[in-house]
């Protein structure tokens, strides 16, 4: 459903990831690892299509999202939830959602359905609806941005560091609301610094350190291991 | 001394509802593109040249003149400028959308001069005033024996139509979200699936063709046009924008407002105010840049460039 293929990207002149390749098959729930500055938002950037990689493709479901552009992502499926929750401040929490519907349902589904069910998920928000994203709080925020890229019942969800920033009770009921989505049916990758949480919910892991793919494998053996923390905590 | 103050507020909202028309189209380009686009003033003064344009040949092809070539020709300039504000930025101006805020701007300066340079080269005496004809004539009512003209009524009618349609559309249009998403962030209005480029061409379409109707409003309310009108009118609109608030629709409006009010109370009060009520403008523009760089109702300052 996702693989990058050898890709190196940069910044300018500094290099950010080197000869990444991972993969995300269907049903899974995959973590990518990695301590700070390790390239993890650049990997976001780069599946998203935002960075274009200098060596190597990124494909989201066959498809080279170089060629593709991010702005066709959300058509095949894929919903994406960026670092920092970037939900668009000025708009209200119902418009936040609109967008988000719109550009992954293809206008195949229901938006006041969905809309019922993103409320079920996260009762928090039926209550915001009319309130303008900007003004919520850092929890309900992180909320409202999952439930813009699963509103449209995406195939693929991507989440670049979710819990940042989130009280530790928040970021429990993050993670549980990713497990669920994931035992639906959603393939998921979770782009996190928190191994432990990571990995706790995920089918397989990747450890990013310094832009290369330091370790790999089932996420049960990682966390077992301690490599994957040891490495970077 | 009370005639006078009637007189004065008259042409006050009205010059303020075409300054506001202008100041408009700045924020709107400003508010989703990030870029200041100087030629703004130029692209709207053309409306009027391709109006008398249209309506010559309307006349030439059925014969007499009559109101209806009048009425069909500002239609057909205020889509052809907004027409030509989305071809520009789809050949000049998305070229400098991620480029430096210099270069935009230098780039729609240099446009500017090249719209100016084309209309007085390519329309018949073109360096010449051109007569333009009023849209409405005649007296509507009088307020203490002073007469309002049905022209300052279009004027403020349509204005306030306008600004009301921009309000419905933004809010509550599917394409007015995307754009109100794109002028938040460009990158996850992509992630969105929100295409940019249609969005800033309907952004140009829109702000010109707003643009174009401030001009032929502006034309008929001097009576004349000149391939030149079009610096001033960016100017004045560019200063009530910045104003208000570059970015704030409310912005524009107050800014439009301010600036007429300055001028007529220039125009009004200070002897031969007329000769120099731009240099009392330009202050407070000056001013308000010093004390509150991001306008009155605005909430983003210009960055440096």
């Amino acid at each position: 459903m996702l693989e990058l293929k050898d890709v190196d990207t940069a910044y300018g002149a500094v290099p950010m990831l080197r000869n990444v390749t991972m993969s995300v098959q269907a049903g899974e729930l995959v973590c990518l690892l990695g301590p700070n500055g390790a390239g993890k938002t650049t990997t976001f950037m780069t599946v998203c299509g935002v960075v274009r990689p200098q060596r190597g493709k990124v494909e989201v479901m066959g498809k080279n999202v170089a060629e593709l552009g991010t702005e066709n992502l959300a058509a095949l499926g894929v919903g994406l939830v960026p670092e920092g929750r970037r939900l668009f401040p000025g708009l209200t929490v119902l418009e936040n959602l609109r967008l988000g519907f719109d550009a992954v349902s293809g206008g195949k589904l229901d938006f006041e359905g969905q809309l019922d069910k993103m409320s079920s998920l996260f009762p928090r928000i039926r209550e915001r609806l009319r309130q303008v994203a900007g003004t919520l709080s850092g929890g309900e925020q992180a909320m409202v941005a999952l439930a813009r890229a699963l509103i449209g019942e995406p195939k693929l969800v991507v989440m670049d560091e979710p819990s940042l920033g989130l009280s530790p009770k928040l970021i429990g009921e993050y993670f549980e609301i990713t497990r669920e989505i994931h035992s639906r049916g959603t393939t998921v990758l979770l782009i996190e610094q928190n191994a432990e949480m990571g990995l706790s919910i995920a089918d397989r892991g990747y450890v990013l350190v310094k832009g290369r793919v330091a370790q790999e494998g089932p996420a049960k053996e990682l966390l077992a291991s301690r490599a994957a923390t040891s490495l970077y905590l | 001394m009370a005639e006078l103050l009637i007189q004065q507020s008259v042409n006050w909202i009205t010059l303020g509802s075409i300054y506001a028309l202008f100041a408009i189209g700045f924020s709107l380009i400003f508010g989703v593109l990030n870029v200041i686009h100087f030629s703004h003033g130029d692209v709207a003064m053309t409306a009027p040249f391709i109006a008398l344009a249209a309506a010559q040949a309307l006349s030439i092809a059925f014969g007499a003149t009559a109101p209806a070539w009048l009425v069909l020709a500002v239609i057909v300039a205020v889509l052809a400028v907004g027409v030509i504000g989305a071809v520009l930025d789809k050949v000049v101006i998305r070229r400098f959308r991620d480029a430096p805020a210099m270069m935009a701007l230098v780039a729609t300066v240099a446009l500017g001069i090249v719209i100016r340079e084309l209309i007085r080269h390519l329309y018949p005496q073109g360096s010449n005033p051109h007569a333009f004809p009023r849209l409405v004539s005649g007296v509507a009512f009088e307020i203490a024996g002073v007469p309002v003209s049905w022209l300052a009524l279009l004027v403020v009618a349509v204005t306030t139509l306008l600004v009301a349609l921009l309000f419905v559309f933004l809010r509550l249009t599917p394409l007015g979200l995307r754009i109100r998403a794109a002028s938040e962030d460009r990158i996850v209005a992509r992630m969105m699936g929100i295409r940019d480029g249609r969005v800033f061409r309907a952004t140009f379409f829109i702000a010109s063709a707003i643009g174009a109707i401030a001009g032929l409003l502006f034309a008929s309310y001097a009576g004349v046009t000149r391939f030149d009108f079009g610096v001033m009118a960016g100017l004045l609109g560019f200063s009530a924008a910045v104003i208000g608030g570059l970015g704030s629709m409310p912005g524009a409006i107050v800014g439009g407002l301010i600036i007429a009010g300055i001028e007529v109370l220039a125009q009004t009060f200070v002897p031969d105010g007329a000769s120099y009520r731009l240099v009392f403008v330009f202050i407070l523009v000056i001013v308000v840049l010093i004390f509150r760089p991001a306008g009155l109702l605005g909430r983003t300052a210009m960055e440096k460039v």
